[in-house]
Parts: C-alpha cells; structure tokens; sequence
C-alpha cells in the first residue's frame, strides 16, 4: 500500500538519494578528503567544504538516539499522534526517520535499528522512503 | 534586508570585539502591551490583524520619550519588522525621523552591530525597532511554511513528517530524560517558575499562576513536551535606543552599557551538536568570547534573561553557559534558583514562556529595567551585571550589559 506523504526537496542531488532509495539502497555522501558522511544531500561537504563526495552505500544499521510523537498536526494529510525517531546510524551520520513497528511510546535509548522501505507517493510522484525498524538480537 | 527567524546572517560580525566594550549605552526602552492586547484580542474574535508597522511606532514613541528624547534627535535607524515589514528607510518616513545611517546588517539581534556604528560615528541616536505580528497574521511554526532559505532542519524532513521549532526542543528533552534520568514533572519547574514572575508584571501576556497539575494536565503538542513548555505566539513591538556612552550621561535613567557579547553556531552536524550536545561547545564558546570581552567572570553575572522558546532550551542554556553543570539545571529550577531570591534570577519578566515572544526583544527590555534598578517586584538587589541571550536550535548569541560607573 502507498502512504501519501508531505512533499520531498527535490534539488539535483536529492534525485540522486531518492533514485537510491528506489533500488532499496541507503546511500549518503561520503567525503573522499575528510571522511565526513554529510547529510542532508550537498553539493559540498559539510565539515570541510570540498567536493570531492561519494555516494556510500551503508550497512543501513544504527541506534536510537532521540524520538518525538506529534500531538498536534502540521500537515493535513498525516494523522496524529504521529512517531519520529533520530538514529545515529553506524558509519557516523544522522538520520531522522520513522519508526515502523514500534512507537515514540516503546522507543529505547540506544535500541538498535536497521532501515526499511516503504512505498510512498508525493505531488512530484512515486517513491521509496527509508524507515526504520528494531533490529532483532540474533 | 532579510532575516530568517533562527537569526542567520553574517555570523562573522557577530563575534566579540574587545574594543567595543562600554562604548555604547541603551538610554531608552519601550514596549507594547502584550498583555492587553492579547486580552483585547481573545474578547473580540473579529478584531482586524495587527499592522506591524503601527505597533513599532508604538514602541518606538514610548522609547523615545523614555529616552527623554525627540524624533529629531535620532539619526540612527534599524527595523527588524518580521514576517516581510518595511525595512528601515520605509519605517522612518512613519516614525517621523530622517535617520542618516540605516543599520541594515547584523542579523535578527543586532546589538553588536549597533555599538560598532556607534562607536564609529556613522551616527548619534540610534532606534533599533523590532515588531511582529505572529498571531493575528496567522503565523504557524510547523508543517510546510519554510521554504529552501533557511536552515535544512526547517523543511528538509517533510516526507517523514517531521517539523516545527517545537519538534527540535522535543528530541533535544527526551534525550535529556534518558541521559541523566530527568522526568516530564522535573521539566514543569521551568515554565512553573517563569510563570511566577509573569505573574508580577502588568505587562505580561500569561498572568494565572501555575502548578504542577495545571502543567500536567496541558495538552501535549509534541511529546515529551506540552503547550506550557513552548513560547507564546502573540503580537508585539519592541524599541531600544543607544548612545555613545559619553553621550549616554544626561538621560531620564541610568544608562546600561553594552559591555560585551560573543557568537558561536553548529557549523555540521546539526542534528548531533543539538540532540546529544544540547549546544554545548558553541554556548560554552559564545560565553567565553563575551565575558573576555566584558573583563567579567561568569560569577559576575547576576541576572540572566535567556532564550526560553522552549522550557528545555532555557535549561540548555543554564548548563551550556556553565551557570549549573549538566544535568543540573532542572534542580536548579525546582530548587527556586532562578527565582526571586534565587542565585541567578533568569527571565524575570515572565520569559517569552509567560511574557511574550518577541524573539528576545523583551528579554532585551528586561535587562535594561534590572540594571536601572526600576524592575519593581522583582528587582534583583544591586544587580550590576546581566546577561542576555539569543540561543536558536544551532547558534547562541550572548550579550552582556552593566550598569554605568560598576564596570
């Protein structure tokens, strides 16, 4: 099922992230002088300013660090209460996301995650949005 | 010019410069009543919006003649009229001056700026006149009314539906509960202890007190936090007006120096410096950079008006400013440490939490009134010096005032 969603920024190198995505890949811009994984996309890194980027394919792993369920409604098309989550993914970057079996109510400090896809639609079309779901203990 | 309202423009002359301090003074303060306009505004639901340009006159007529000033006698103009206002030229042709310098740059609290013209002699008299017509206009914070010009945390994680100021405080509290254990009764005592001064001021938009039920039972907007937690969104105009400080001598009231102010921003990373930090390294920088420039200890400070647009932000200031240790600030709260009688008295107008927001520009207000000895109720006995602070979800800008003939 497609959940329609608030619009996505779609500047070139945002296609770029989102064309990932549809192939199921979370891919971030790593810098090939300083390491830093920048996020959101840019056109220059965020930590030392050069261009020099690579679009790094992640274990799609990471933790909880912070999470918040919305009350109130900003957007017209999502319900409330509505769950974000902030994960610190493995390689270093963070990602704000959803949650997706579980809640804001049952998040843990420190819960390992792993990202997901899911099948949404906004006024610029059809795409896969990464989401991420607790990582089960082996 | 243009100002987007997490303050963004020109960091770099925002840092401190040494030889600026006790060059310029505030000689005049003027406010509009939030409180009875707000009152007037819940009475009749049909009352037309608010004109901004009309509320900074207010404002500024009420500083001038608190300056014991004319219009003839300011050559100095700014506005920060907010949400698309006129700039400076337009505004002066209502004000009725004929200002010779336009101060244009310098960012949403252009303080710094200010004293540099000052001190330069690119004028005499200087009005600064903010004002902003956030409720009557509609204004909303959340959901899509950024656009692509402000900072990426505004409007970038919308297909996740994730937005809002009030969302950022959110993340940075619940953190902060499993980081050192606090709770959503601990973070009461902010907006509870706030609400007590605002309690004693006539010019206060929110004047009932407040318990620990009454914060419990307000709605939640984005949890952990409630309504209570997050400012006030109301209209509202604020004007200062600065002299040379030799030229500051002869006015109405004490004259209150600018005596220093610093500057520091998350550069990358935001969401880690702002969640996990809560700012710390760029409030710890900012602070040293000002009281360096003030030749003062943080000890020295004995009255703080912070950036309370969120209960949870004015606690990362208490801490990130080292005036408690991490972790501290929410006993610090509970305990009546920004009280009245407290040890370091913070937002004792009422905060923008009770007050009004008028992004800082009351908290401005505040700080003159304290440092003139005229803030009644609750004036902090002997105070000498205050801090003022303009702390947004990635940037902090403290700015320090003293009381003429104590520095």
């Amino acid at each position: 099922m497609t959940e329609r969603r608030p619009n996505r920024v779609l500047r070139p190198v945002d296609e770029q992230f989102w064309k990932f995505c549809s192939d199921r890949e979370l891919r971030l811009q790593r810098c090939l002088d300083c390491s830093h994984i920048s996020w959101p996309p840019t056109e220059a890194c965020e930590m030392c300013g050069r261009t020099r980027l690579s679009w790094e394919l992640l274990s799609g792993k990471g933790t909880v660090v912070s999470w918040c369920t919305f009350e109130r409604s900003y957007y017209d098309i999502l319900p409330v209460p509505w769950d974000n989550i902030l994960v610190r993914l493995d390689e270093g970057a963070h990602f704000l996301s959803n949650p997706v079996g579980f809640t804001g109510g049952n998040a843990k400090a420190n819960m390992p995650v792993r990202v997901d896809f899911i099948d949404c639609e906004d006024d610029h079309g059809s795409f896969s949005l990464p989401v991420f779901a607790q990582e089960e203990p082996k | 010019m243009t100002v987007d309202e997490s303050g963004h423009s020109a960091a770099g002359e925002l840092r401190a410069d040494n030889d600026m301090r006790a060059r310029a003074a505030v000689v005049g303060i003027g406010v509009t009543d939030f409180g009875g306009d707000y009152a007037a505004a819940r009475a009749d639901r049909t009352r037309p919006p608010a004109d901004v340009t009309t509320v900074a006159k207010l404002a500024f007529d009420r500083a001038l003649g608190d300056a014991g000033l004319r219009p003839e006698d300011v050559d100095g103009l700014c506005a920060r009229l907010l949400h698309r206002g006129p700039g400076a030229a337009e505004l002066a042709r209502t004000l009725g001056v004929k200002p010779r310098f336009l101060l244009e740059t310098g960012g949403l609290h252009p303080i710094p700026t200010a004293v540099q013209a000052l001190a330069a002699g690119e004028c005499d008299t200087l009005a600064l006149c903010y004002a902003a017509v956030s409720r009557s206009s509609g204004r909303q914070f959340g959901g899509q009314t950024y656009g692509g010009d402000g900072r990426d945390s505004y409007y970038y994680y919308h297909p996740w539906g994730w937005s809002s100021q009030a969302a950022h405080w959110a993340l940075m509290f619940q953190h902060y509960m499993a980081a050192y254990g606090a709770t959503e009764e601990d973070l009461g005592s902010v907006a509870i202890a706030v609400r007590r001064y605002a309690t004693l001021n006539d010019n206060a938009t929110m004047r009932n007190p407040l318990s620990l039920d009454d914060y419990l039972g307000a709605r939640y907007i984005v949890r952990p936090l409630r309504l209570l937690d997050l400012c006030l969104v109301n209209d509202g105009g604020v004007c200062l007006i600065l002299r040379r400080a030799d030229a500051a001598k002869d006015g109405p009231h004490a004259p209150v120096l600018v005596q220093g102010w610093g500057y520091a921003e998350v550069t990358h990373s935001k969401m880690h410096y702002m969640v996990e930090e809560r700012l710390r390294p760029q409030l710890n920088s900012a602070v040293s950079e000002a009281l360096t420039m003030a030749h003062m200890d943080l000890s020295d400070v004995g009255h703080f008006q912070g950036y309370d647009a969120s209960s949870v932000h004015l606690v990362n200031q208490l801490e990130g400013y080292g005036f408690v240790k991490p972790g501290e600030g929410l006993d610090f709260c509970r305990d009546g440490g920004i009280g009245v009688g407290g040890s370091l008295p913070t937002n004792t107008n009422g905060g923008m939490l009770s007050e009004a927001y008028m992004h800082g520009w009351n908290q401005l207000v505040e700080c003159v009134r304290q440092l003139r000895h005229e803030a009644g109720d609750v004036q902090v006995p002997g105070v000498h010096a205050s801090m003022f602070s303009f702390a947004t979800t990635d940037s902090a800008q403290p700015v320090i005032f003293g009381r003429a003939g104590e520095d």
